[in-house]
């Protein structure tokens, strides 16, 4: 029996068969896409022997194309998964082949340069890297479909393009955008960043995390494939039984939904272990930094919702191809339910985007305020907070749909009151800000944007969470403009902001400071543009998802147009910030910021295994800044030595 | 910090090694950047109050509000921004004094570490908790009485057992289906109409139902809006208090032309509406 | 002053790749090509002499070489051959403050439709149509193959303008599967009245798509069974 040296110990080793990684030394991204590719066409042409596409059976009358566009979907996830190599741990389990630590070193990608981003690659750097990538992929694939939307509803006179189209538009675009979103903070900073806040050498399950980011690799390309078989036309919220009459489209969404909650569960099963057993030694949970509260809170509120999201899916894909009716009013479903289903995951999902976006923040403001993060129990009694109300609010969704109009009232007292937990937040950051310099870089100008949006955000969500003002907002434009200063606005500025800060530590360079911040505050500018007249187009009563409209709101429209390009425009300059910076910006040093936090504290770029030696904590990372002249002690004492003290 | 402390006068009076609280929030108001802080709230407070009648207008602007549902919904409105104008005025002007009072320094390394290691506040903590919930609590009250309000104006909870709440009352069943809105008047030998025409000042009750999709009846300047739910009736109701040409709109998306699924409301006197449901063949009320 | 130059470009190809995207998507959208009415001379009316203008449409209920329905674009990928549509267009043109004649000649069976307000004739002039030459206001909701129906649309900026005729069916054993169809079409006929200027859109609402209520496939798609109706 061989041995190797694991951090100066002998461990035993299995048998090693061929050379280390065996069949993985073969599989990658390509073989994946071959994969997918091939067993897609011969799943589709297998099903379409059974039932062709195109004619009119007498079971599946309802959707002539359904069952082979199905069969193609499972087709792709199997092959794809199956030629990136997902199978192999399991196959080589059945067979009794352990990893040895040099398969295991090779699956962490050790010695394999920038090929390893390419594989199934279990290093969670890398991991992270490859989140923060496809996050962008698809925010730029959703941000097309925002242009071409705004196109539409700026060309009042005209329909650019046709309903059915737009509808798909719209529809792909919500659910890439809400994608992205949840992807882009949890995705690049759960995997890349927590670990090493913790102190450990990995995420808890390496290889659940590269199924993790494949799985979500491979929702992808259902999506943006289901545009040209009939789309999503039925907004990111696919309601039933509207849905029942999509094209085969559908399925590609709900094959994206399928895989995408399972590559979900997975990511927050891993994160939330990680964080549980792995951090390091005196980390106790007074002295975890805010940022793992908030991955902890998001990876919890992403496991408890998105199974609902992963049934209502299930369900409907059974009711449109083998003709259950779990949703069909007119064979006894009901409607309700699919609402239900859908809004429990809907509204803690909204927070799964906004906490990991406010707890980076929180992260940053003491860095660059140097001061201490203000009343940090104040910001995880927020980040408690907003997880215990989130799952007790979904039905504020539900206000004007008759399915229970007794139940608006405690949902309406649940939604209002989440507004207590989301002000301690505002308090934490407010307060850190208070009689500090701060100083002005990127990621410090991105707390000020979003703290402003997520003021207007907050606020018009007080409004929505009202049932009486609801009653005019619902359905509405206001809608639309208010979650996209949430998701937006506080969420995506956020994300920017948070990709800043952690430039130097994922790439070695500093992100460009002025292409940054000409791209952030143009984007940032475009952004109250277009959502600002929204507003008012909301107010003055457009309804959501239209795209013709009395001409009462033409000028609002055209303005928000105009606001959209701008926001474009920016948001393709600050990636143009990215990608040069990434590629030849200026190197910065292992902790260009001075944080105390314990990811700052490793080498760049990190060693495989982070650590050399895993460190210990004393204390909570925030100690900035000079003891407070005018703290009450001090000023006690100086009232003492001026007034004499009470004998 | 020019901050000076002014001792009270006559000494302390209880037994205790802290300044009195009246005092404490003395000295604290007397500091320049709170009175600056303060300051620029009120300013910005100012400045945002104009939204409070900004917002109805642009929601007047098609000629509502045309029921008093539409005015309690008004209401709610006008106060929930009055009452949030001050908390949202506070955060702007800390992130204004942060950006031109306290100020930022650029530059490659981090500014020396001289700022106040203000780690908590107990006294901030508990007037922003109490506050905000007070706030909150505030506005879920006022909430909950115009839900209240409104659902006694519309009928919400009026069972379905065909009795009328109100002999006076013009029931309409309402059809959505894709993508025309149709109105069926029983009481007037089921005339069928694709404009709804509305006796002004009279109660209406609406039977709503979807024959497909789920789609939204929105009433805009009267206030009403409910889904059009295949398979289930839903019920609400309005007292039309205004003449004039006022707007459906579908609020939910149901297909291919959701956009176009719009039609006028008539509200019109009592007699002009008899003789528009004669016109269309209804006869005299049954 | 590099950064700024990739910024620039990266604008550029962002800013191509929408526009190129627009284009691409508005020329694939599958909407057929304009139908202009054809002008007739002027006709005396009550209220004085109006220009007058005719269109005619057929409606077959699935494709043939002959009639290859509107295919084109994303319809190609997966449009069913089974689905009913309107032939020649659905994008129709017709002059403002004109008697507008319609002629549709209906090739396709039916049944109930949802909704008897859709059996009967809404928006022509007398409130009436002629079927196979005989004139009449409404038609038994059981027989009704499609509507024409023209929508209510109500905007500032245009006058309102709803039609709704029902199209009678044929017998089951009246209908052909493929060209040549059956020669005895029910020929419908209606005039309306147009007004201003303006843009309208119309679709049928006789529940003849598949899915759910039947109003999936070519309900759900531009140029099947729904199309706009300028006025200019």
């Amino acid at each position: 029996m061989s041995t190797a040296t694991i951090y100066q110990v002998e461990v035993p080793q299995p048998k090693q068969h061929g050379k280390p990684g065996g069949i993985m030394r073969h599989l990658n991204f390509f073989t994946g896409l071959i994969g997918g590719v091939v067993l897609a066409l011969v799943f589709g042409f297998l099903m379409n022997i059974q039932f062709p596409a195109g004619a009119q059976t007498a079971n599946f009358a309802n959707a002539a194309a359904g069952p082979t566009f199905w069969a193609m979907m499972v087709g792709w996830v199997i092959g794809f998964m199956g030629g990136m190599g997902a199978f192999v741990g399991p196959i080589r389990w059945l067979l009794g082949r352990d990893l040895t630590h040099d398969d295991a070193e090779f699956m962490a990608g050790k010695d394999q340069g920038k090929f390893r981003y390419w594989r199934f690659t279990t290093d969670h750097k890398v991991v992270g890297i490859q989140y923060l990538i496809v996050a962008m992929i698809i925010l730029g694939f959703g941000g097309l479909l925002a242009m071409l939307i705004r196109t539409e509803l700026g060309a009042t006179w005209m329909e650019v393009f046709n309903p059915d189209f737009y509808n798909s538009l719209v529809g792909t675009h919500g659910i890439a955008m809400v994608i992205a979103m949840i992807v882009i903070v949890s995705g690049p900073v759960g995997n890349f960043i927590v670990p090493l806040m913790c102190g450990a050498r990995d995420m808890a399950f390496p290889r659940l995390n590269a199924l993790s980011i494949w799985l979500l690799v491979c929702a992808v390309p259902p999506l943006i494939l289901s545009l040209l078989v009939g789309g999503i036309r039925d907004g990111w919220s696919v309601y039933q039984p509207l849905n029942a009459q999509a094209g085969p489209g559908m399925i590609g969404y709900q094959t994206t939904i399928i895989v995408f909650a399972v590559s979900t569960a997975l990511a927050s099963v891993n994160i939330m272990t990680t964080i549980l057993t792995m951090r390091a030694k005196g980390m106790t949970w007074s002295r975890t930094p805010i940022l793992i509260y908030g991955s902890f809170a998001a990876a919890a509120m992403g496991l408890y919702a998105f199974p609902f999201y992963m049934y209502s899916q299930i369900l409907s894909m059974t009711d449109r191809l083998i003709n259950t009716s779990f949703f069909d009013p007119i064979e006894g479903g009901s409607v309700w339910l699919y609402e239900n289903l859908f809004w429990l995951l809907g509204h803690p999902e909204v927070y799964v985007i906004l906490i990991p976006s406010m707890a980076v923040l929180m992260e940053l403001i003491p860095v660059f305020m140097r001061k201490p993060l203000f009343s940090y129990y104040m910001a995880i009694a927020g980040i408690v907070g907003v997880v215990g109300l989130s799952g007790l609010v979904w039905a504020h969704h539900m206000y004007m749909t008759g399915w229970a109009p007794q139940a608006n009232y405690p949902f309406m007292l649940s939604t209002e009151m989440i507004s207590i937990p989301v002000g301690f937040l505002v308090l934490v950051v407010i307060g850190t800000m208070w009689r500090g310099t701060f100083w002005s870089r990127l990621p410090m100008m991105a707390v000020f944007a979003v703290i402003f949006n997520k003021m207007i955000g907050g606020v018009t969500g007080i409004y929505l969470s009202d049932v009486p003002a609801d009653q005019y907002f619902h359905g509405n434009m206001f809608v639309t403009a208010h979650f996209h200063y949430m998701l937006m606005g506080a969420g995506l500025f956020g994300a920017m902001g948070g990709i800043a800060y952690y430039f130097p530590k994922m790439t070695g360079r500093y992100l460009d400071e002025r292409t940054g911040s000409i791209g952030f505050w143009t984007a940032f500018a475009g952004f109250q543009i277009t959502f600002m007249s929204m507003f008012v187009a909301g107010l003055q009563g457009q309804p959501r998802r239209v795209l013709q409209f009395d001409s009462m709101f033409n000028i609002s429209n055209w303005i928000s147009t105009i606001g959209a390009y701008t926001i474009g425009i920016g948001m393709l300059i600050f990636l143009a910030a990215i990608i040069s910076s990434w590629r030849s910006g200026q190197v910065a040093s292992s902790n260009p910021w001075q944080a105390q936090t314990l990811d700052w504290q490793t080498a760049t770029p990190v060693p495989l295994d982070n650590f050399p030696v895993l460190p210990v904590v004393t204390k909570l990372p925030y100690d900035y800044g000079v003891p407070d002249p005018l703290a009450p002690k001090t000023l006690e004492k100086e009232y003492d030595e001026k007034v004499g003290a009470p004998s | 910090m020019a901050d000076t402390l002014t001792p009270p006068t006559d000494g302390p009076e209880a037994p205790t090694n802290r300044p009195p609280a009246m005092h404490r929030l003395r000295e604290w108001l007397q500091r320049r950047y709170v009175r600056h802080v303060l300051i620029i709230t009120v300013v910005v407070g100012f400045a945002l109050l104009p939204l409070c009648w900004l917002i109805l207008a642009a929601m007047n602007q098609s000629g509502g509000p045309a029921s008093t549902v539409m005015e309690d919904i008004q209401q709610t409105i006008f106060v929930f921004t009055l009452v949030s104008i001050p908390i949202t005025s506070f955060v702007f002007a800390v992130l204004i004094y942060s950006l031109f009072g306290w100020k930022g320094k650029g530059g490659d390394a981090p500014p020396n570490n001289d700022n106040p290691a203000i780690s908590n506040n107990i006294t901030a903590v508990i007037t922003w908790t109490v506050s905000s919930s007070l706030l909150a609590g505030f506005l879920v009250a006022w909430g909950l009485i115009e839900l209240a309000d409104i659902t006694a104006d519309s009928y919400g909870s009026q069972p379905t057992t065909g009795q009328l709440r109100n002999a006076d009352e013009v029931v309409i069943n309402v059809t959505g289906q894709q993508w025309v809105w149709t109105f069926e008047y029983p009481q007037y030998d089921k005339v069928t109409t694709d404009i709804l025409y509305l006796p002004k000042d009279r109660p209406v009750l609406f039977n709503v139902t979807s024959v497909d999709v789920i789609h939204n009846f929105w009433a805009v300047e009267l206030g009403v809006k409910v889904d059009a739910n295949p398979g289930a009736i839903t019920q609400t109701g309005v007292t039309p208090n205004k003449e004039g040409i006022f707007n459906v709109r579908c609020a939910e998306l149901c297909g291919l032309h959701h956009a176009y699924m719009e039609t006028e409301i008539r509200v019109m006197p009592q007699d002009a509406f008899d003789s528009m449901m004669r016109e269309n063949g209804g006869g005299s009320p049954s | 002053m590099k950064r700024f130059l990739v910024a620039l470009v990266s604008v550029l190809i962002g800013a191509g790749v929408v526009a190129g995207v627009a284009v691409f998507a508005h020329a694939t959208s599958g909407e057929p090509p304009l139908l202009v009415a054809e002008a007739g001379g002027t006709v005396d009316t009550p209220e004085g002499p109006m220009n007058s203008a005719s269109l005619e449409l057929y409606i077959y209920p699935n494709n043939s070489d002959a009639v290859p329905g509107p295919m084109e674009g994303v319809n190609a990928l997966y449009a069913s051959q089974g689905w009913p549509f309107y032939w020649p267009s659905t994008t129709l043109q017709v002059p403002a403050n004109s008697l507008v004649t319609v002629t549709i000649y209906q090739y396709d069976s039916g049944g109930r439709v949802f909704n008897p307000y859709w059996a009967k004739v809404h928006g022509t002039v007398d409130g009436t149509m002629t079927v196979n030459g005989k004139t009449v206001s409404e038609w038994d909701p059981t027989k009704i193959a499609h509507t024409f129906t023209v929508h209510q649309y109500p905007d500032a900026g245009q006058p309102n303008l709803f039609v709704s005729v029902p199209l009678p069916d044929l017998g089951a054993n009246e209908v052909g599967n493929a060209n040549p169809y059956v020669d005895n079409p029910k020929v419908v006929t209606f005039t309306f009245k147009t007004g201003e200027p303006g843009k309208y859109v119309w679709n049928c609402e006789f529940p003849c798509g598949d899915q759910y209520q039947e109003f999936g496939g070519p309900m759900q798609q531009r140029g099947w069974m729904s199309g706009t109706l300028q006025v200019v």
